[in-house]
């Protein structure tokens, strides 16, 4: 396990006896118990909702609660680290508030004014994916933007992609934040690598459901000579998936 | 002082989020603490929805509503708190759409409603399995919205006291360390439950009652406090909640010997029935010999796959991570594990305890709406419509008071125990007493109660709470000590404890949740139609009694 601050430090070897249906969160907390008393780490609900215990295992970001201690082998050394793309507090726990920074940089849901609170299943289904984000950040602590480019002043990273896509697939939601997403948002910097689909623990498809039809929009908003003169002309306010 | 507000909510949960959006918008300057980040509470792992009488799946009305949450409570519930709660949900629900809330929707693309454990007509809104944690991030964008100040990861750890008025709180600062005092003229405590009391628990590490035991220490009474709820379907070991929403889209539960054992017990509503029925019948199937390794069988496989994938979604995921089980082709093992506290802090509809400027609301508060019992979905819309009324109430009690004091003398005596507590060289971890007490109550104080283990539980928790005294906290430094918050939540925990037992042994009836077969094995409403009030007295529990509120309905007979 990593163990330090913002100082500096290093990987201390710890060994715990592993029981059935153990995950790497219990393995934790028994050497928080037992061996590392002063260990810092944060955990809550060790059911994959609260978000808390993102770590990196071997190289690998992931939920420490629902890391199963029987993915490895009897004896393989396990690496626990905390998540690299963002400042150390201390051992596991990193300060992650850049993304509540970044939160309230999105313009919120604001309903339109005449809405008629009708809402079809299939565009609930729509953003139910993007809703069951659990804010771990660890599709922010794979994007080579933010990790390895240190561009956190320029893209807002993949979790909130999924933020406005759910904001924007609203069929009540009043505003248009494509100019935010291609401006502010940064999203031109994503080159769909999709490493963040690959780490999301809640499966939700980042890149194919969020990134590249938000990609869409803005390129269409930009670059289509068309729907640019459609715009001037006034004739067509441009809002894809828009409420019936 | 390190800061003053009007209004501070400590816990930023459902209940404290509500709140603080409410007393917000009634002109007060809010601020909200809390050990965790908002979105990490533990309201966001509820999963099965909403309870209003929106009338969307079937004709309703507040007063069925009332009449089956009254029912569910096993005619505990104060029922003008109850009339209060049913009649103010449909707005409450409507506005949380209006905020962004994406519920489940049905064919006429009004909000869906499905059948709930215990309830007359189908009203539990759901946002499919994941209701809590859409709701946790609705609010949450609210309060962003707003721009309201949130102390995030600050350890609440006492309430100031001073004149007989609530003025403020003292507390750990998680991240750098060091007491804070923060000066405020309304304090709404909106902590949660204690789950952790219990091995078996479907609650997170953090719901250890904090807010119940600061309130007993100031002198409000807790009530109700031997009423836990046993969620009949948890995961064993962890107690990962599998949600009443599987039984309300059609999930039988089978004991070893394949049969539908509910028949016995809950003849009509079978598989939805009261949770507190269901608990019971469970743990008998068990104790008689007919579970699976201390579990009974939970079987969705007739739903079919495709059923099970839409509706079902998150069980099917939690069942195969945790368990390995995919629920399409095998049934789940499940268990009774403790989920949530109907008693809490003594409070009246506005979420006023006893201490003028301190409130409570949620879980940790007790008006009672619950009473004995509390019905799935209910919980939710608790949370939101009495956060909003005690939001409501103390922006209104702060904007027409003026000063705010906190006493030195308040910090230093903090001060002073917190050093006497680090400065301890050696002693007992907290660890060894912690699991002692929550194994302790699971054997004693679980779904079953008799005379004999409730006694000895009060002498476990006695001898604990003396272990206690001496206990160590090894980490010493400042920056993230969770040995040290861990350390002051397990004094809580011991509080309420002794609360629990203190409480449960005095009502010696069956009643919900409060159940002794053995000894008392009926409802007696001549005797024990009142709620159970605890206050603290040189540093022990010391019992009352407040008579329920009966409006409407008198106590008849309970079955399903």
């Amino acid at each position: 396990m990593w163990r330090g601050d913002s100082g500096g430090g290093g990987f201390v070897g710890y060994e715990i006896e592993s029981q059935v249906g153990m995950v790497v969160l219990d393995a934790m907390r028994e050497i928080q118990r037992s061996q590392a008393k002063d260990l810092a780490v944060r955990w809550n609900c060790k059911a994959a909702k609260c978000g808390c215990c993102a770590a990196e295992v071997n190289g690998r970001p992931r939920l420490m609660c629902k890391t199963r201690l029987d993915d490895f082998q009897p004896g393989e050394e396990i690496r626990v680290e905390p998540m690299r793309a963002f400042p150390i507090v201390r051992d596991l726990v990193t300060d992650v508030s850049w993304n509540y920074e970044v939160d309230k940089r999105i313009p919120p849901f604001t309903p339109k004014q005449d809405a008629v609170w009708r809402i079809g299943q299939e565009d609930v289904d729509r953003m139910g994916e993007f809703r069951k984000c659990i804010e771990c950040f660890l599709c922010q602590d794979v994007c080579h933007v933010l990790r390895e480019h240190q561009l956190k002043n320029g893209y807002f990273g993949p979790r909130f992609m999924i933020r406005i896509a759910s904001l924007e697939m609203h069929p009540l939601d009043a505003l248009d934040r494509t100019e935010l997403t291609g401006g502010e948002a940064g999203i031109g910097l994503c080159n769909i690598t999709k490493c963040c689909s690959e780490v999301c623990p809640e499966g939700i498809g980042i890149t194919d459901n969020a990134i590249i039809p938000l990609k869409e929009r803005v390129a269409d908003r930009r670059y289509d000579p068309l729907a640019a003169l459609m715009r001037r002309l006034g004739r067509a306010r441009w809002r894809q998936g828009s409420a019936r | 002082m390190e800061a003053e507000h009007d209004v501070l909510v400590v816990g930023a949960g459902l209940a404290g989020m509500r709140a603080a959006i409410e007393a917000h918008d009634a002109g007060a300057d809010v601020a909200m603490i809390s050990k965790l980040h908002p979105t990490r509470s533990h309201s966001a792992a509820a999963e099965g929805g909403i309870n209003a009488a929106l009338g969307n799946a079937e004709e309703d009305s507040p007063e069925d509503h009332a009449f089956d949450t009254v029912k569910g409570s096993d005619y505990l519930g104060d029922q003008d708190a109850i009339q209060i709660l049913c009649e103010e949900a449909p707005e409450d629900v409507y506005q949380l759409e209006q905020w962004g809330a994406v519920f489940s929707r049905a064919e006429d693309g009004r909000i869906a409603q499905r059948p709930f454990g215990a309830a007359g007509h189908p009203r539990t809104a759901y946002a499919a399995d994941i209701t809590g944690h859409v709701l946790v991030q609705v609010l949450y964008e609210q309060v962003l919205k707003r721009d309201l100040k949130i102390y995030e990861e600050f350890f609440v750890w006492k309430l100031v006291e001073h004149e007989d008025r609530c003025q403020g709180v003292i507390a750990w600062n998680l991240l750098d360390g060091g007491l804070v005092s923060i000066g405020a003229k309304t304090v709404i405590l909106a902590t949660g439950g204690a789950g952790r009391l219990y091995t078996g628990t479907t609650n997170a590490y953090a719901c250890t009652g904090d807010g119940m035991a600061m309130a007993l220490e100031v002198g409000v009474g807790l009530e109700d406090m031997e009423m836990m709820q046993f969620h009949p379907t948890t995961l064993a070991p962890t107690g990962v909640l599998i949600t009443e929403g599987c039984r309300g889209e059609g999930a039988y539960l089978l004991n070893s010997e394949g049969d539908r054992f509910l028949e016995r017990y809950a003849p009509h509503a079978m598989e939805l029935a009261s949770r507190d029925v269901i608990s019971r019948a469970e743990q008998t199937e068990i104790d008689e010999g007919r579970g699976i390794d201390g579990n009974v069988l939970l079987d969705l496989r007739h739903l079919g796959a495709e059923k099970i994938l839409e509706r079902l979604h998150g069980t099917r995921e939690l069942s195969m991570v945790f368990l390995g089980v995919d629920p399409v082709f095998e049934p789940i093992p499940v268990r009774p594990g403790a989920h949530y506290h109907m008693g809490g802090i003594d409070t009246d509809v506005w979420g006023r305890t006893a201490l003028e400027g301190l409130y409570a609301a949620g879980e940790c508060a007790c008006v009672s709406v619950h009473g004995a019992n509390r019905l799935g979905g209910n919980a939710l819309m608790e949370t939101i419509t009495f956060g909003k009324r005690a939001g409501a109430h103390a922006a209104d009690w702060a904007l027409s008071h003026t000063t705010i004091e906190v006493p030195v003398s308040a910090e230093a005596d903090a001060d002073r125990e917190l050093r006497e507590l680090l400065g301890r060289a050696e002693g007992e971890r907290p660890w060894s007493i912690r699991n002692e007490l929550a194994e302790t109550m699971h054997d004693n104080f679980g779904v079953f109660r008799r005379e004999a283990e409730m006694l000895e539980q009060g002498e476990i928790v006695a001898s604990l709470r003396e272990r206690y005294n001496h206990v160590v906290v090894e980490d010493k430094g400042n920056v993230f000590n969770n040995d040290l918050t861990q350390t002051l939540e397990l004094g809580f925990l011991l509080e309420l404890a002794d609360c629990m037992v203190v409480a449960g042994i005095e009502r010696k009836e069956s009643r919900g949740a409060h159940a002794r077969p053995h000894d008392h094995p009926e409802r007696d409403d001549e005797n024990f139609l009142r709620h159970t009030i605890v206050t603290w007295r040189d540093g022990a529990p010391k019992l009352n009694w407040k008579p329920v509120t009966v409006t409407r309905w008198q106590p008849m007979e309970r079955s399903y």
